[in-house]
């Protein structure tokens, strides 16, 4: 595999990141880069590792658990699944018109804007909104989906249950008007449980998920109607809670988001009109719980660590916001002229930039993969299959301690047994 | 994007034009016997035999000996000229002249503009070239002596130039070609006191399903070219007689938009778009000269266009479920005037007004108005082998709509342009200027989620250096001529995302500037029953970016813009057969600035064509793209390849 071989025996990554560049519309050119510890390894990564292109606009990555990774390829109509070594495993095109995903470690949700999905060996047909569809990941087809509002877009899985922002984003061109739900989907039997009228409409682009919060956009209609950033609450959601009592709506426009590792949302955009030309745009770091607890009278501030702010506003088109989960780097991405390679921002978790890379055309989504084993073994080989061990046994720390969330890269014991708690 | 705007002041200014003139002859890529196209053009004008205007003509045997159906086809042997053709039989083709973007070149059919008020572009696919005399191609102004004023209004102009019917005829055709392509024509033509007249009728029916196939390293993708069909019915009638000139145009088709081919599992789902056209139009022109010092033009036209496009077919799962339905309606008039009190001198002033409507059921959309007015004054001298010529062009555009939005401001522009030119004996040397701009377009301005009503206009400023040489004897004749020029183009009008937004509209933005060369060549050699032509254009050009110095593209070659492209076509004709055989190169151009794997590779496109004719019957055989390179115009929309055509024409 490409990657092991430019990967260093003995060096250990720590950022590690998958990049999507979405290309240019038509013209079948959305690639995958790799990035990892300052090096951008490939900028045309899948290609390199599968010989075949991966399409046309892909739209979302996420990785379902250590072994699989899912994208969303919106023009070509795929969801392309690879593993984190980037090697091709399936495809489908069950469901057309995808747009972002959802996982709960085995099955992977997809929102999609269009009005058919072909369902364990039948096409189903959604005339009167978009739909959320299931992939099982044993045998990668769809096994149930359920309509939603107009074009649903950004989609969450929190404790059972699935989160869809609908948009109704074709109300400029077709005869219906702009949504203003979130459809609460409860996962297992894909029924939709409630939708929460956030009174926002268009709830539109990147969703961000920190814990039980979201932090949804919603970019108005550019004419009568203002952007806003909804933070909404699962839990509240889940529990039964009057609607008004789900959400609280900001005043910003979220255009790009990310959560931080902290849990709070960075959410940066512009408030557009075209009846004026007027811009306004935003910096704000949201902390999801105080806003819930103040109803938006607090919890917002615009203390972007270091010079993260000030580089971003010399970009002539951010595009894509992140902060790697796993280690606080701070990531964006600048579209420049949308003909010429987009660049990658890096930044350490306190704000220093420290590095800016070239990538292609449009990186618009980050996946970031776990930091590779610190301690420095390589060619693990996982005695655990074959039944030498159950994976639900209880695993201890060398201290005799029994761990819930082992990390990757450290060492515990299981069935009286060492080992490197490292999937891949 | 759409837009549009109206205005109800008046104009009225002068500016002036000086010329000296007269004199030599250009005839450039093409054709032998300018005088006989001018002839029947200026009928009643004391014309001068030879220009100062950077022109190139196709006209009569030389026009019809090429492998053309459509003015684009006719265009593409010209220097200077970048068709871009999304493929197909029923793609768009619009053309670009000296990288000055396709909404600065003017196209005309008998001096009169066509127009579309909704995005400024003139599909030329549309017109046929079966009832056309000659094409000719204008850089900077046409300078004939009694002009519209819209005729000063674009960077560059295209010609058509109807042809004039000198007997009484009757002819059918009949063509198949590849892909399932059958084309039916009927053409009767009648001369009476002085009166001409012919009616002409199309119809062409073509599936377009043509085989493609897309190999390098990372695929290997066959397929068939869908919904590239197209169906059209055009029927054009035209009366003339001495200074009059009227043409009706009515032209109805429903086509397919084909997508990019892109990564796909399988044929399942297409991204069907579909457009139905109906266009017509009726104009009239009229001119007369008194006492050999005065000549008066008057031009009128009525045109109505109307556009439908649909993606709601259940095949089509990406897109919005789009039906909508576009009307414009453009009333037209000018009058021109030329005056020459001095053998030398010549001045001509003229005025033009025009009123465009756009209608769609687009949401929050309502129609939109635009009253256009333009005054010209030019002036022409020529003594003594120095000519010169001078105009200034004044224009104002007044928009009213009910839109929220509102209109724009209304926009008004002196604009000028100058020509100085020497001759001797057979060569000819010119030097030239022109700063011109084309206004937002309706689109651009209104349309929903797009338009952006603070445009500015689009400038463009054009330098040319020139000379020409022409050559004859018994045998020979031959011309060769080269332009060297430089165009700045500012204020861009573009559509782009908004900053912090996810949403685009249309803005001024980016800065170009071109250098470039055109030559053309051409010879003819007669004796005998024999009969040689060979015709050469050659471009090179240096189209960069010079928008934002701190940007990583400046300077860089603009994206599509070929460095070196030529054309060389060869015909030789005995008696009543001939033999056309044409080589179009372009050079390799990039499509983005992102990798340098972005390129589309450079291609010869090869065609050849032999024509008979017995008795009746004209018969013709073609094989287009004899090579079967199959190139791109736009990255993923693939050209046809090579494909064959017979015609046969009997005519009574």
């Amino acid at each position: 595999m490409a990657l092991a071989m430019t990967a260093p025996a003995l060096h250990a990554a720590e950022e590690r990141l998958i990049i999507l560049n979405e290309g240019l519309w038509q013209q079948d050119n959305g690639r995958v880069s790799y990035f990892e510890d300052g090096t951008v390894i490939s900028n045309s990564w899948f290609r390199d590792i599968n010989g075949y292109k991966l399409g046309d606009t892909p739209n979302d990555i996420i990785a379902v658990n250590d072994n699989l990774i899912a994208i969303a390829v919106n023009w070509s109509n795929i969801v392309q699944f690879i593993t984190p070594e980037g090697k091709a495993v399936a495809a489908t095109e069950e469901i057309p018109n995808n747009r972002k995903l959802a996982t709960d470690g085995r099955y992977v949700y997809i929102s999609s804007y269009g009005h058919e999905c072909f369902v364990d060996g039948d096409y189903e047909y959604f005339d009167n909104g978009g739909y959320v569809a299931k992939i099982d990941t044993s045998d990668f087809r769809v096994t149930d989906a359920v309509g939603v509002g107009y074009e649903p877009e950004g989609i969450a899985y929190y404790k059972g249950y699935l989160f869809v922002a609908n948009t109704g984003g074709y109300a400029f061109q077709e005869a219906h008007e702009y949504e203003t739900t979130v459809s609460v989907i409860d996962a297992e039997t894909m029924e939709v449980v409630r939708n929460v009228d956030t009174g926002q409409i268009n709830l539109y682009g990147k969703m961000s998920q920190s814990g039980q919060y979201l932090c949804i956009n919603s970019p108005g209609d550019y004419y009568d109607v203002q952007a806003a950033t909804i933070i909404f609450d699962c839990d509240a959601a889940i529990a039964g809670e009057p609607d008004g009592e789900c959400f609280v709506s900001l005043e910003y426009a979220a255009t790009y988001n990310c959560t931080d590792k902290s849990g709070h949302f960075y959410a940066i955009g512009s408030r557009y009109s075209y009846y004026t030309g007027d811009y306004t745009f935003n910096y704000v770091i949201i902390d999801p719980e105080a806003v819930m607890a103040s109803g938006g009278g607090d919890g917002v501030t615009e203390d972007f660590p270091g010079t993260v702010l000030d580089d971003i506003k010399k970009f002539s088109m951010p595009y894509g916001l992140f902060v790697n989960p796993y280690t606080g780097y701070i990531y964006a991405t600048d579209a420049g002229d949308y003909t010429a390679a987009g660049a990658l921002y890096q930044w350490t978790p306190d704000g220093n930039l420290i590095g800016k890379y070239k990538l292609y055309i449009n990186p618009a989504h980050f996946l970031a993969l776990r930091p590779e084993s610190p301690s420095g073994i390589g060619n693990i080989t996982d005695d655990m299959t074959d039944g030498n061990a159950d994976e639900n046994m209880t695993i201890y720390n060398l201290q005799g301690i029994p761990v819930t969330s082992p990390l990757p890269g450290h060492i515990y014991i299981r069935n009286g047994k060492k080992f490197i708690y490292n999937k891949y | 994007m759409k837009e549009n705007c109206s205005t109800r002041g008046f104009i009225f200014r002068v500016c002036m034009l000086l010329m000296t003139g007269m004199l030599s002859n250009i005839y450039c890529s093409a054709d032998e016997r300018p005088d006989t196209v001018i002839s029947l053009q200026n009928v009643t004008v004391t014309a001068t035999p030879r220009k100062l205007a950077t022109v190139q003509t196709l006209a009569g045997a030389q026009l019809q000996s090429l492998s053309t159906t459509t003015i684009a086809d006719a265009l593409k042997y010209f220097a200077g000229v970048q068709i871009k053709d999304y493929g197909g039989l029923g793609g768009l083709k619009t053309v670009n002249v000296r990288s000055l973007g396709a909404q600065h070149v003017g196209v005309y059919i008998d001096g009169i503009r066509i127009t579309n008020a909704q995005n400024g572009t003139v599909d030329l696919g549309k017109y046929s070239l079966s009832t056309l005399e000659s094409v000719s191609l204008y850089n900077a102004n046409k300078l004939d002596l009694c002009q519209s004023a819209s005729e000063y209004a674009s960077g560059a102009t295209v010609y058509m130039q109807t042809r004039r019917p000198d007997t009484d005829s009757l002819s059918v055709t009949g063509r198949w070609a590849s892909f399932h392509t059958y084309m039916g024509r009927v053409n009767a033509q009648l001369c009476r006191r002085g009166w001409s007249a012919f009616v002409d009728a199309e119809y062409l029916d073509s599936k377009g399903d043509y085989p493609f196939r897309y190999k390098s390293e990372y695929e290997d993708t066959v397929g068939r070219r869908f919904n590239s069909d197209i169906r059209y019915t055009r029927v054009e009638a035209a009366l003339f007689k001495d200074g009059f000139a009227s043409h009706l145009y009515y032209y109805d088709s429903e086509r397919g938009c084909p997508g990019g081919v892109v990564r796909r599992l399988s044929d399942k789902y297409n991204n069907v778009g579909r457009e139905w056209d109906r266009d017509m139009f009726a104009q009239a022109s009229w001119s007369r000269t008194f006492s050999n010092k005065f000549s008066f033009k008057a031009n009128a036209k009525y045109s109505y266009e109307y556009l439908r496009y649909c993606t709601d077919y259940p095949e089509n799962q990406n897109t919005a479920k789009v039906n909508n339905h576009y009307r414009q309606h453009d009333a037209y008039a000018a009058v021109s005037g030329a005056y020459r009190p001095l053998g030398w001198l010549s001045m001509n002033v003229g005025y033009d007004a025009r009123m465009s409507w756009l209608g769609a059921d687009l949401k929050r959309f309502c129609s939109v108005r635009r009253l256009d007015q333009k005054a010209v004054v030019a002036v022409q001298a020529d003594r003594g082998g120095l000519r010169a010529a001078a105009s200034v062009l004044f224009q104002h555009y007044k928009d009213h709509t009910r839109l929220k939005t509102g209109a724009a401001e209304p926009l008004k522009r002196f604009t000028p342009a100058v020509t100085l030119g020497y001759t001797f004996r057979d060569l000819t040397v010119r030097a030239w200027y022109k700063n011109i701009f084309r206004a937002p377009t309706l689109n651009d301005l209104y349309y929903t989620q797009a338009g952006n009503r603070n445009l500015k206009p689009e400038f463009t400023k054009q330098w040319n250096i020139g000379a020409e040489y022409g050559y004859r004897n018994i045998n020979w004749l031959a011309s060769v001529q080269a332009d060297f020029y430089i165009n700045h183009i500012d204020d861009r009008i573009v559509c782009l995302p908004l900053r912090g937004t996810y949403t685009w509209s249309m803005m001024n933005y980016g800065h170009t500037r071109c250098r470039g060369l055109n030559v053309n060549a051409s010879g003819t050699y007669a004796t005998g029953a024999w009969n040689f032509s060979l015709l050469t254009s050659l471009t090179w050009q240096r189209d960069i970016n010079r928008t934002n110095p701190e940007s990583d593209t400046y300077d860089l070659p603009i994206c599509y813009s070929p460095t070196l492209s030529y054309g060389i076509t060869a015909i030789a004709a005995w008696r009543q057969l001939s033999l056309t055989v044409s080589d179009l190169h372009v050079g390799k151009r990039m499509w983005s600035y992102a990798d340098a794997e972005d390129m589309l590779r450079p291609y010869n496109n090869v065609d050849v064509k032999l024509t008979a004719a017995v008795w009746r019957m004209l018969a013709s055989f073609e094989i287009n793209d004899l090579l079967d390179v199959q190139y791109e115009h736009i990255p993923r929309y693939p050209m046809p390849g090579r494909n064959f055509r017979v015609t046969v024409t009997f005519t009574v």
